[in-house]
């Protein structure tokens, strides 16, 4: 049925989307080959402002902040994620609620009060994880876990990892529950160990949920500044700083409106390409 | 499976549900504590419970003004979601019109935009709107950023309604915004309900928008309350935890209570 009240229906949707989203998108871009003084727009510079990103030691920094970041995140939560589904696969419905409800809910947390809560924790002279390694006896491990270079970025995806192991438990759960479980019973009796049915059947038949918990991670791994904001605002030094909170720096406390925008563009070309290869891979399968 | 493997399964299990659990049982902890408690120790139960860091936080820090804030920057930012996102999902799946891959290919590209990748634009365009320092500059674009996920969610609830159903009602002669109403919205209810808790989650989550647009102390929500508290009192730390926890506490409890429905909404717009 052909009609014309579809594009009724689409309007609201899409009017908000237009103004807000799409065409500051389009801006962003124009306003990169443009040069700015002081929020003014001046003459157009073609790729001039794009050719100050390979001299840009910070952005560099940033991108690679951003990469050890998905690492990470594809190394601790995801797999900690799947290992926890596949063992509540197996537990009561009871167990099951419970602890799921538990895993998922530092993720209804705001990232701003994550980072509050656990710049607290990691705080070097009232935190608790300082505290507790005094009291076990490894005080010479306790530290100034966000104020050391060495440890920063790490400490800080300990929080990242916090608000999103819950959501992969959450994810393979649904795809565990959908497998036949006529194969785990077949592999039960021909005696095959916890071990070997996790990496035989669940690991393969998981590939697609991994593959697309993968893809989100690696994304909102690029997307992600209110955490690093509120504790460490890119610091020391630049040993945490991201691409977003760069862009931010770059935007509103430098006033370099060209070189933000550069560095938008740049965000966005990641951001869409990872996206669509999440969609091309999962629609190829 | 032998004894031994699935007790060693049920520490693992555990273990993750302390790291889940034990930084807000400490905040819990930290929130009721009195100053002169303050040195027993992080892990100790305060006595006497104490609700004078909420009170101080609520009527003093201004934690009254931002819970309203959020409430209303949240509420109306999933009511405008929820005007207009499911039209446009009915219509992406039960309507032929010209352009419908290339439209939903635009909403599809917009899913993975983050808010600091375009601020640089929206900034300048709030601006020439006056909308700096109004609540409007914050509720437009952050509904307009969870659009596309809003309306794929849709998308993905409304292929669930029969097309028999709407033929039937349209053959009726009701009007495709008649069918809407009065057949689809019932048959869907539960993917609304879903769509309504994410929205108004992430909105109640959002710091970066009400960070840079609202300047006036008395507009801002609790996400930058929060954070503007940990600067200004660095040692505070009975205020900063109750403040934390009036931050995020109807977020808990609503999750808690709304399980099913959130779950639901998350995997039907992640796995599909």
């Amino acid at each position: 049925m052909p009609t014309r009240s579809a594009y009724l229906f689409l309007l609201p949707a899409l009017l908000l989307y237009l103004t807000f989203v799409a065409i500051p998108i389009l801006q962003i871009v124009y306003f990169s080959f443009f040069d700015w003084d002081n929020g003014i727009r001046g003459g157009f510079v073609g790729m001039d402002n794009f050719a100050r990103l390979g001299g840009d030691r910070v952005f560099l920094a940033a991108l690679g902040h951003n990469a050890i970041w998905v690492i990470l995140t594809l190394a601790f939560p995801l797999m900690a994620g799947l290992l926890l589904a596949a063992i509540l696969a197996e537990r009561s419905n009871n167990t099951r609620r419970w602890l799921g409800a538990i895993y998922f809910m530092p993720r209804t947390i705001p990232l701003v009060v994550a980072g509050i809560i656990w710049g607290w924790i990691y705080n070097p002279l009232f935190g608790l994880l300082n505290y507790i390694l005094d009291g076990v006896g490894l005080g010479f491990m306790a530290g100034a876990w966000l104020a050391e270079p060495s440890s920063a970025l790490l400490s800080l995806n300990v929080v990242g990892a916090w608000t999103f192991f819950g959501f992969c438990v959450v994810i393979f759960l649904a795809a565990i529950q959908s497998i036949d479980p006529s194969l785990y019973e077949a592999a039960e009796i021909d005696g095959a160990r916890w071990w070997r049915r996790f990496r035989d059947i669940t690991v393969p038949l998981l590939k697609n949920s991994t593959l697309f918990l993968g893809l989100y991670a690696a994304i909102e791994a690029m997307r992600f500044f209110d955490l690093i904001w509120v504790t460490t605002q890119g610091g020391p030094g630049y040993s945490t700083e991201v691409l977003t909170t760069h862009i931010y720096k770059t935007f509103f406390l430098v006033g370099d409106f060209g070189y933000a925008a550069v560095l938008s563009v740049v965000l966005l070309i990641i951001v869409l390409s990872l996206s669509s290869i999440t969609f091309w891979l999962l629609k190829s399968k | 499976m032998s004894n031994l493997s699935r007790h060693i399964q049920t520490v693992v299990l555990f273990v993750f549900a302390i790291y889940a659990l034990a930084p807000v049982y400490l905040v819990l902890l930290a929130s009721m504590r009195s100053e002169a408690d303050l040195f027993s120790g992080p892990l100790s139960v305060p006595w006497p419970i104490n609700i004078e860091n909420y009170r101080r936080v609520w009527q003093e820090s201004g934690f009254s003004v931002f819970f309203l804030n959020s409430l209303k920057i949240s509420a109306s930012v999933t009511v405008l979601v929820v005007l207009s996102a499911p039209l446009a999902g009915f219509a992406f799946v039960k309507m032929q019109f010209k352009g419908r891959e290339a439209l939903f290919a635009l909403f599809l590209a917009g899913l993975v935009v983050p808010a600091p990748s375009i601020i640089v634009a929206l900034y300048g365009n709030l601006q020439a709107l006056g909308m700096i320092d109004s609540h409007l500059g914050v509720i437009l674009p952050q509904a307009a950023l969870l659009m596309p996920f809003s309306v794929f969610l849709m998308r993905t609830v409304m292929q669930d309604v029969p097309d028999e159903l709407i033929e039937a009602s349209v053959m009726d002669g009701a009007t495709f915004f008649q069918t809407f109403l009065r057949v689809v919205v019932p048959v869907v209810r539960p993917g609304l309900m879903s769509l309504i808790l994410i929205v108004f989650l992430f909105s109640w989550q959002e710091y970066l928008l009400p960070l840079v647009v609202l300047q006036t102390e008395s507009l801002k929500p609790l996400t930058v309350g929060a954070a503007s508290l940990q600067g200004r009192y660095g040692v505070d730390y009975g205020g900063i935890a109750a403040a934390g926890l009036i931050a995020f506490a109807p977020l808990v409890a609503l999750f808690l209570v709304m399980q099913r429905s959130f779950v639901r909404g998350i995997s039907a717009g992640a796995v599909k």
